[in-house]
């Protein structure tokens, strides 16, 4: 997973790109591979979710989101959580530049 | 699953949903009909229930035209105060695509890549922290279906 942070006056614009095959049930079996999608995503900062979004087989292939929040300074961390519907999971944290 | 069941199961979903907004809300797992709807308006009633929303407040934008139906970028921007934000479309197999969950005091200003397997609408619902819904809904032409379409 990739992860970006900026922040720009008061505000963190945040750029997330998950790897993930992202497939639901019909385009799996179009594809003969399993159905499987990112089902939620969410985003900490300073111990608060400053974003979250609960996914769907037709959010694209490697998923891509920016968000932007407020209420960071440069150098603090921002983790970002993703879980598909197998139950894997994978984090990333990243200091705000 | 019969209709009346599938609304009967809404139903009894919606009940055990608490009405305060938490953080780290899993949509999928706390209004699982809205995944299973296969028309916008059957997304939207099985994740707010009735509700007639106001046609403004919600800016979101798209390419008229999408070559690629498998990676159609979208932009959904608001200075409305919600709670969460909904995104539908009518061209796949379900509609919902997305819900997202508004931290409090935080900005809507969100972009993602969304498939769509034929030329259809999408719906953009916010949920203002007001108890009222706002709405937004912006054709897309797709030349190559996605999603395996």
């Amino acid at each position: 997973m990739k992860v970006k942070a900026k922040l720009k006056g008061d505000v963190v614009k945040v750029k997330v790109l998950a790897e993930h095959v992202n497939a639901g049930p019909e385009e799996a079996e179009k594809k003969k591979i399993e159905p499987n999608f990112i089902k939620s995503v969410i985003a900490k900062a300073n111990g608060k979710v400053v974003f979250e979004v609960s996914g769907s087989g037709f959010i694209s292939k490697n998923p891509q989101f920016t968000f932007t929040f407020k209420g960071a300074k440069k150098g603090d961390e921002v983790e970002v959580t993703w879980t598909d519907i197998k139950g894997n999971t994978k984090s990333k944290k990243k200091a705000i530049k | 699953m019969d209709r009346r069941k599938f609304l009967g199961l809404g139903l009894a979903a919606a009940a055990l949903v608490p009405a305060t907004t938490l953080n780290a809300i899993d949509f999928r797992d706390t209004k699982p009909d809205t995944w299973k709807a296969v028309s916008t308006a059957d997304a939207i009633k099985g994740l707010y229930g009735d509700i007639t929303p106001l046609e403004e407040g919600v800016n979101v934008k798209a390419p008229k035209l999408a070559e690629n139906g498998g990676a159609i970028p979208v932009k959904i921007k608001s200075d409305i105060q919600a709670k969460s934000v909904a995104l539908f479309q009518d061209a796949n197999p379900r509609s919902a695509v997305a819900v997202f969950t508004v931290s409090e005091g935080q900005p809507i200003d969100y972009t993602l890549k969304i498939k769509m397997r034929k030329t259809g609408k999408i719906t953009v619902i916010v949920e203002g922290t007001n108890g009222k819904f706002y709405s937004k809904v912006l054709p897309i032409e797709v030349s190559i279906g996605g999603c395996g379409g």
